[in-house]
């Protein structure tokens, strides 16, 4: 008998720990819905989450546990547009940065003038050009191609981007660059909400300095 | 004489040979001269001008298509090369000087004025002109060939699957069944060996010879009995304790999107990085879903995509132009009681988007790769090393932990599972 019992516990123990390391979570597959999550009630946030938005009062009463008369899972700000959670800074306000940058203003068909009158604050540093090389493989690179002569695979459907490593382009100023990546120029557009002024200057000093030096 | 006479006419004739072979060529090259002449230009003069075409027109001009400006192709048919001369090196004065037909192309393109290049020559500006009638005698060739020709090399390849897999299980399950059939051949045979000789056996053996599996004994028995409730509670056990488990995995969440966004054409074909629309992923906490005005620096131009058309990219300039965000679905949801940030692991970290998000360019809809588990977190911070490569923060650190030991640094070494660093 304890024979027997002794090969049941190995048969139970085997079924038990077989196969159980990470890739196990493999077998939950592709799946359209949410599924099950222990206490939701920690889960879901109260504060108001950037990315999140449950515009429904109702979304989770059953589990809600104090009297604001709405769901556990609501989150939603309604004072705001499309009662977003985000909200675009009051006009006016100037964001603090490291280097002290004032907004630029100088609009977009001045730019000649600002061609004319931009001087770069950054140094020309190897860290700076790195920098520099970097953003531009991350922003600049899919139009304008890794080596700056317009020919990035966004090129192809987009029909015609600037080339930078030849031609007239040459020929430009280093605020030229930086006018032209703050408020766009022809049919490119404005690329001031990705690049800050810090990085539109590096990416400036890398174009003038390494881009098309280097060609 | 007659000899005088002779050598006379030969040297006539070769003369008159001579002559009417220069003349055949002289003919012969005139023929080509009128058929391809006005086209032929020096093939030199064309590179030159398909150079100087890549490197100062194709920001707005393309040969087949209008882009900003018009399309290019039969230019020369249009317009005088005098003309176009002067409208390349200063658009506008001509515009100004008013000639009708350049006052027309500004008021048809949007008043939008052509960039003058004075740097160019005339001799350069022809050379444009030729390689554009070269070029424009050419059919278009369109972007949608060059795609369905893809196509059908990524099926012919999705075709190929390895199908030995398979073909080793059925292998396996033939020789097994094999190996049965002769077992119970042989002791068939066997049995029936013995039963001949029957008389001769001892009574042990009888036994066995005659044996008749009492099926119902065996099912009563306490011992099956145990065995299989042992093995039943055991299973369902398992099962219940793996299900837990998977409560609060998401991962494989792959929900519909309200505009059919493809990551695997914009990251995987068209190479645009990560970072280029997701802009916080270097500065904050979250790695951001881009605003509109990032999806219009290309869209507002590409009005046609090659899997939906325009119905989808209109959604998005209708959002655009309505000032009314996307409620794009949340894939990659961590509960509220842990904290990540994405600057910390991208930026100081140095992680690639693909070790948690895995191969988004080739994901056509996106879906949760990783289980976002805390033991998947956990196992990450135990074996990841201390990223010290341009970062002097932990310089004096690592120094000192190369001083004193031979393994190296990792995330768990310097707090990377203490609780609360996540939970607070």
């Amino acid at each position: 008998m304890s024979i027997t019992k002794n090969i049941s516990l190995i048969i139970a123990g085997a079924i038990m720990f077989s196969c159980t390391d990470q890739e196990k979570f493999k077998n939950i597959g592709i799946h359209e819905n949410t599924r099950w999550e222990f206490a939701p009630n920690m889960y879901h946030s109260k504060a108001y989450e950037p990315l999140t938005q449950i515009t429904d009062e109702n979304q989770g009463v059953f589990i809600s546990s104090d009297d604001d008369g709405v769901g556990e899972y609501y989150n939603s700000n309604p004072h705001n547009p499309h009662q977003m959670n985000m909200r675009v800074p009051a006009e006016g306000t100037i964001k603090r940065t490291k280097n002290g940058f004032m907004p630029y203003h100088i609009p977009k068909d001045s730019l000649s003038y600002a061609a004319k009158v931009l001087v770069n604050p950054l140094e020309n540093s190897p860290k700076n050009l790195a920098d520099g090389e970097l953003l531009y493989a991350k922003f600049c690179a899919h139009c304008h191609g890794a080596e700056g002569k317009g020919d990035g695979p966004v090129n192809k459907p987009f029909k015609g981007v600037a080339n930078l490593a030849e031609g007239q382009l040459k020929t430009i100023s280093m605020g030229h660059v930086f006018h032209v990546i703050s408020n766009g120029k022809g049919r490119m557009l404005s690329h001031a909400s990705q690049l800050d002024q810090e990085e539109r200057w590096k990416v400036a000093l890398y174009v003038k300095n390494k881009l098309q030096v280097s060609q | 004489m007659f000899l005088k006479r002779l050598k006379i006419l030969s040297a006539s004739l070769v003369i008159f040979l001579i002559s009417f072979e220069l003349n055949f060529e002289v003919s012969a090259q005139d023929t080509t001269k009128n058929t391809n002449g006005a086209v032929a230009a020096d093939q030199a003069i064309i590179d030159q001008g398909a150079t100087l075409f890549k490197q100062n027109c194709v920001t707005c001009h393309a040969i087949h298509d209008v882009v900003v400006g018009p399309a290019l192709k039969d230019v020369h048919k249009r317009r005088q090369l005098p003309w176009i001369i002067s409208f390349v090196k200063n658009s506008t004065k001509v515009i100004a000087s008013g000639d009708q037909y350049a006052v027309d192309l500004y008021n048809k393109y949007n008043k939008t004025q052509m960039t003058s290049f004075p740097n160019l020559s005339d001799a350069e500006i022809t050379s444009i002109v030729e390689y554009i009638k070269v070029e424009g005698s050419k059919a278009p060739v369109t972007a949608q060939a060059v795609d369905g020709a893809k196509d059908a090399s990524s099926t012919d390849k999705s075709n190929a699957s390895n199908p030995y897999g398979d073909l080793t299980i059925i292998l396996l399950v033939v020789i097994l069944v094999l190996v049965l059939v002769i077992l119970i051949v042989f002791s068939s045979v066997l049995r029936k060996y013995l039963k001949d000789k029957e008389a001769n056996l001892e009574e042990a053996d009888k036994v066995l010879v005659n044996q008749k599996i009492d099926f119902v004994a065996f099912f009563k028995s306490k011992g099956f009995i145990t065995v299989v409730s042992i093995v039943f509670v055991a299973w369902g056990a398992r099962a219940c304790w793996n299900t837990m488990f998977y409560v609060g995995v998401e991962q494989g969440y792959q929900p519909v999107q309200p505009i059919p966004f493809s990551h695997k054409l914009h990251a995987g074909e068209y190479k645009i990085d990560c970072n280029y629309c997701h802009t916080g992923v270097t500065k904050g906490k979250q790695a951001n879903i881009p605003s509109l005005n990032i999806c219009m620096n290309c869209h507002s131009q590409i009005k046609k995509g090659p899997k939906y058309g325009e119905a989808a990219i209109a959604k998005v300039v209708k959002a655009y132009e309505t000032n009314t965000p996307v409620k794009w679905v949340r894939i990659h949801n961590l509960p509220d009681l842990s904290y990540f940030n994405h600057a910390q692991h991208v930026k100081v970290g140095g992680l690639e988007c693909t070790n948690c998000h895995g191969q988004i360019d080739t994901m056509e809809v996106v879906h949760q790769h990783a289980p976002l588990t805390m033991g998947w977190c956990i196992n990450c911070h135990r074996e990841t090393k201390v990223n010290g490569k341009d970062n002097d923060y932990y310089a004096k650190l690592l120094e000192s932990h190369n001083q004193v030991s031979k393994k190296d640094l990792k995330v768990a070494d310097i707090g990377g599972l203490e609780c609360s660093k996540c939970h607070y």
